[in-house]
């Protein structure tokens, strides 16, 4: 909660203030997701797919979000396939305007018994390349602003790994043997956690797609709360969950897990969100991209940022990763909406 | 007018009376159900709790006494996909159970479709699905082709990051009426514009019904790319095809 008691904080304070929920001097603009855009490549001469695998050009795209678009945090982990790479994956590396991904139409494993985390896990290219581009920031940055990190879940490596189809289906067929396969999977989100929070991550973007577009909030209560309430445990900074979609209808589970935050999606009316979790997770978002940053105009961002403060959301960013081609213009929106409803409500 | 209590299957009136709130849905529903035959329900509510042991048995049971394939089809399988589309719409069941039932269908239809080609039983209209160019996410698009087939359409599957050649070449090669386009990604959404245009240079823009769909995508969307509609999900997408080829969704 803003408290103009609170004397100017840092970027980083800011954060950290806002993921412990202790006061703050005006609400954090945070991405636990990428902010990265093709104008922003341009600007810094560190393009897609190179900026994913080069340690520098990560670095570099990743600190535009501070020092061009004014967030307070710096997240440079733009993609959600560098454990999936590493544990073996096929890739599909792309353009400078399109995302890579995993080529999860070509599992590389069919069986529990087919997971394996390798010995190199944590000096493949594509694992190595985030841990380097974390220490070029906190080198670079200091205290200044939170550098975020980002390690992927189990659910997700299953998708990743066993492909979508046939790991939902065996989460229906053998719930014995996907709960084996998210064991065996857990150990590498905590490997590279505990990788960047070593190299100076402040705290660590934990995605994992049991989304309500996909899967019941039963599933997620069933297969993850107790694994993600693990994770708290084990992995030492502070975890912003991450779930795309409609998640209403497990909030409340995931605010029992003891994460700092959820990153929460559009899909999900931010008083509604507040109202479930009831102070005890701090919540991350939850701008719209393809309608609002991708497609519409400053006054609309600034409309959905307000509606956020308004239902008291902790923290404010974009809902996921944005669209490359989102203009800097709306970006640039977040922040000053921010700083202008705060202003308008310094007495309140 | 038929009654809950005219449909044998207990399975089948619970799956009714339980999931099913839409008063229209409810009539269409009871009245097809009640006038199909015992095993043919059998083969509904199976496929609908995902057995697909019990469908193979029961479609090779029902072939074997003679039923026709047609009829297993449409009565069996098709129904029985219908309560499952409508479960999936309204949040009962999510993906892993579509997939279940999809399997479900799977198995049926192995045993009808080579009878239904042999026999030149044409399907409602041939659907040419794709993933556009540079997205490779397909659960979406494999949700709308399940739905489609299991509403009986012919689906052509071109898969993931698809050109626009290939989305031609397979509406030319399969005389598809029907085009549907899936993105999971914004930044490969703008390819449906592309491929849209693509079609108007090779002059078949007229030839074809063009649906889009997936995460990203909006109605404001498809009409701005010049899509001939957007299906918000894969019930939607059924819809969408079924109205443009004239049939009561």
């Amino acid at each position: 909660m803003a408290n103009v008691q609170v004397q100017t904080m840092t970027s980083r304070e800011r954060v950290l203030a806002g993921l412990r929920r202790d006061p703050v001097d005006r609400t954090p603009v945070c991405n636990p997701t990428s902010v990265a855009t093709v104008e922003l490549m341009d600007l810094v001469d560190a393009h897609f797919p190179e900026a994913n695998r080069d340690p520098r050009m990560m670095a570099r795209l990743a600190a535009t979000g501070y020092t061009e678009l004014g967030f307070d945090s710096i997240m440079p982990v733009f993609s959600i396939i560098q454990e999936s790479s590493a544990l073996g994956c096929k890739m599909q590396w792309e353009q400078k305007d399109n995302w890579p991904t995993v080529r999860m139409r070509e599992p590389i494993w069919r069986d529990v018994d087919d997971i394996r985390i390798p010995n190199d896990f944590l000096t493949h290219p594509d694992t190595a390349c985030v841990i380097e581009a974390i220490k070029l920031l906190k080198m670079e940055f200091g205290d200044e602003v939170a550098i975020i990190g980002k390690t992927m879940g189990p659910w997700t490596l299953g998708y990743h790994c066993f492909g979508v189809e046939p790991f939902l289906l065996m989460s229906l067929d053998d719930p014995g043997k996907t709960k084996l396969a998210l064991e065996r999977m857990k150990e590498a989100t905590i490997q590279f956690g505990v990788a960047q929070i070593e190299a100076g991550a402040d705290a660590l973007t934990l995605p994992d797609h049991a989304t309500g577009d996909l899967v019941s909030g039963e599933y997620y209560d069933r297969y993850l709360k107790d694994m993600h309430a693990e994770f708290v445990d084990l992995i030492p900074a502070p975890l912003i969950l991450h779930i795309c979609g409609r998640t209403v209808d497990r909030m409340n589970s995931i605010a029992e897990t003891g994460m700092a935050a959820f990153h929460f999606d559009s899909k999900n009316k931010p008083q509604e969100s507040m109202d479930i979790i009831r102070d005890r997770i701090s919540l991350i978002g939850n701008i719209n991209n393809p309608e609002t940053l991708y497609a519409k105009e400053p006054e609309a961002v600034r409309e959905e940022v307000c509606a956020n403060l308004e239902a008291g959301v902790h923290m404010i960013g974009p809902e996921c990763a944005i669209p490359l081609q989102t203009s800097i213009e709306n970006l640039l929106a977040i922040p000053r909406a921010v700083r202008d409803w705060h202003a308008g409500h310094a007495d309140n | 007018m038929a009654e809950l209590t005219d449909i044998v299957n207990e399975t089948i009136r619970r799956e009714i009376e339980e999931y099913i709130e839409r008063p229209d849905e409810v009539e269409r529903n009871v009245g097809l159900f009640a006038r199909t035959r015992p095993l043919m329900q059998e083969i509904s509510a199976a496929l609908i709790e995902g057995d697909d042991g019990t469908v193979d048995r029961l479609t090779k049971r029902a072939l074997d006494e003679n039923i026709d394939a047609l009829e297993i089809m449409d009565d069996g399988l098709i129904a029985g996909m219908g309560i499952v589309g409508i479960k999936f719409r309204d949040n009962f069941i999510y993906v892993p159970e579509v997939l279940a039932c999809a399997r479900a269908m799977k198995a049926g239809m192995t045993y009808i479709e080579p009878i239904l080609s042999a026999s030149g039983v044409k399907p409602l209209a041939t659907v040419v699905m794709g993933t556009v160019k540079g997205d490779l996410h397909d659960i979406g698009k494999n949700l709308c082709i399940m739905m489609l087939r299991g509403s009986g359409f012919s689906v052509v599957d071109l898969g993931v990051d698809t050109s626009d050649d290939e989305f031609i070449d397979a509406v030319e090669e399969h005389k598809a009426p029907i085009l549907g386009m899936s993105a999971l990604l914004t930044t490969t959404m703008p390819n449906m514009g592309r491929t849209i245009e693509a079609f108007i240079d090779a002059d078949l823009r007229e030839d074809v019904k063009i649906m889009v769909g997936g995460a990203p995508v909006t109605q404001e969307f498809a009409d701005d790319m010049g899509a001939d509609a957007y299906g918000k999900d894969a019930l939607d997408c059924v819809a969408v095809a079924k109205g443009f080829v004239s049939v009561q969704a």
